[in-house]
């Protein structure tokens, strides 16, 4: 009598998983965001305001591209970046208005 | 060079740890069990163990500090009893699903209130659920070698479970009896060292209990669920090992005494069963056709061993040294898991149960007399009278 775990749901040997160096792979913690911050990359001034305010750190600067990058897993819509931003390129928008929105009843996750 | 010693149960149990050359020891005094660690302090300070000896600040810190041990790859030991066993109760389940193989020794204590220091299973038995390996010894020898064999059961890497070697307080934990201690050698040979799959390291850094999303739980639950199909192959497979190894004859699961034709049947653990033992010998001199069933694991139940054994008698009685306040019978915990390991049989055995040996009570040869009569009387009325007697305050 073994028990079949389906495969999208199977986890590492004991919740042992290996040491994050920049974040944790197999985790999600935003799958209750109900607003997502939206970017303007003209308005925006590369000022790094919303990286500083905001708790996770959700955003970062990516060199290559010379532009803000949002990281959607971790994400919770607090919405402190929006406010924060002095160049106003932040805007709120419903989580359930994407495609990829992560709030929806049919997939928890 | 094998030797033959007269050792407390305690003392059994500090060189069971000694020979399993344990790395990391955490101490907490408590009575019965507190035995343990002055034998192995002593035998750290005069360099006869050479692991390390941590005070702990308490019963809870003692498993912590054994779970840290653990996960970093060190072979721990730590143990209690009565209301330590429970205060330790937050970092059970951590250490069972965080998979650390540490041992844990509990000589039983009756639980608080007020403060009872007789022996009564119910401390550990609380703790039976918490996804450890568990079970009782019956003699200072078996404690002795179930040391060796829970460490070889619990770090096999198809298992990875931490272990409570339980044994009754004062009955088993301080009164001495014959024990033959092997060669290290013979030990090496049973138990291979410890090895942690990804133990905690600078070297290979893992991060361990990490939080978890809601829907994985129930994978994790699941994990520890299969091992446990698992571990019984482990256990025979152990067992055997070392009673070739050592030249014992332990069954891997049960006791089981003059049960080819027994009708009536007890089913017990722990120290007491060496009275029982006693009591069937001159029962059976009445003609009398008694038998005894002992587990000598809690966890995993032996659910289809013990469902054999005690299919061919007509009526057991669970001998209950714990209590279930509430529980379905109202009276202990044993007759639970035996009515339910028996419900499916075709001829199903009467099931009763008998409150003894709590709080410290001696179970007397005429206490077994008792409960046989009143087996007896179910098996000729073919009927169960009563789910739970309390010995001792029943009306005879």
């Amino acid at each position: 009598m073994a028990i079949k775990v389906p495969k999208d749901r199977e986890v590492p040997f004991g919740a042992i998983t290996p040491a994050p160096v920049r974040q944790q792979e197999l985790f999600i913690t935003s799958n209750w965001r109900i607003i997502r911050p939206v970017i303007d990359h003209e308005k925006c001034t590369r000022c790094l305001t919303c990286y500083i305010v905001c708790p996770e750190p959700c955003w970062s600067y990516n060199e290559k591209e010379d532009q803000m990058e949002w990281n959607w897993k971790f994400c919770k819509g607090c919405q402190i970046c929006i406010n924060e931003c002095p160049a106003d390129s932040l805007t709120a928008v419903p989580e359930l208005d994407f495609e990829d929105g992560v709030v929806r009843l049919e997939k928890p996750f | 060079m094998a030797q033959e010693k007269m050792l407390s149960g305690c003392a059994a149990a500090a060189q069971g740890a000694k020979f399993a050359e344990v790395e990391v020891i955490c101490s907490f005094p408590i009575r019965p069990y507190t035995a343990i660690m002055m034998e192995l302090a002593r035998m750290v300070a005069n360099g006869e163990l050479d692991a390390e000896f941590v005070h702990g600040e308490g019963e809870h810190a003692q498993v912590s500090v054994a779970l840290g041990a653990s996960a970093a790859g060190a072979r721990a030991y730590t143990g209690s009893s009565g209301v330590g066993v429970t205060y330790a109760f937050e970092v059970y389940s951590p250490a069972a699903g965080g998979r650390y193989p540490l041992q844990m020794a509990i000589a039983d204590r009756t639980l608080d209130p007020p403060g009872d220091f007789g022996s009564e299973h119910t401390d550990a038995m609380s703790a039976r659920d918490q996804g450890w390996l568990m079970g009782w010894a019956a003699t200072p020898q078996e404690v002795f070698d179930n040391t060796l064999i829970n460490y070889r059961v619990g770090e096999d890497p198809r298992v990875m479970l931490p272990q409570f070697v339980c044994q009754d307080g004062y009955f088993l934990s301080h009164i001495s009896d014959k024990v033959i201690l092997p060669d290290l050698a013979q030990v090496r040979e049973f138990l291979p060292p410890y090895k942690a799959p990804h133990p905690l390291s600078p070297l290979c850094p893992v991060s361990h209990g990490p939080q978890i999303r809601p829907d994985q739980g129930a994978p994790m639950d699941a994990q520890r669920a299969m091992t446990f199909l698992e571990v019984p192959k482990v256990i025979e497979e152990a067992t055997d090992d070392f009673n070739r190894i050592f030249g014992r004859n332990y069954d891997p699961f049960l006791e089981k005494y003059k049960m080819d034709d027994a009708e009536i049947a007890f089913f017990i653990q722990g120290a007491h069963a060496n009275t029982c033992k006693s009591a069937i010998n001159h029962l059976r001199k009445q003609g009398l056709k008694v038998g005894m069933v002992r587990p000598r694991w809690m966890r995993p139940w032996p659910t289809i061993q013990i469902a054999q054994a005690l299919s061919q008698v007509k009526a057991v009685g669970c001998v209950e040294s714990s209590t279930s306040y509430g529980g379905a019978t109202r009276g202990g915990n044993l007759i639970h898991e035996v009515r339910a390991t028996l419900y499916d049989l075709e001829n199903r055995p009467l099931v009763t149960s008998f409150m003894g040996g709590l709080g410290g009570d001696v179970v007397l040869l005429e206490d077994f007399y008792y409960m046989t009569k009143i087996l007896s009387q179910m098996v000729k009325d073919k009927k169960t009278h009563q789910l739970v007697y309390w010995i001792g305050f029943e009306e005879e």
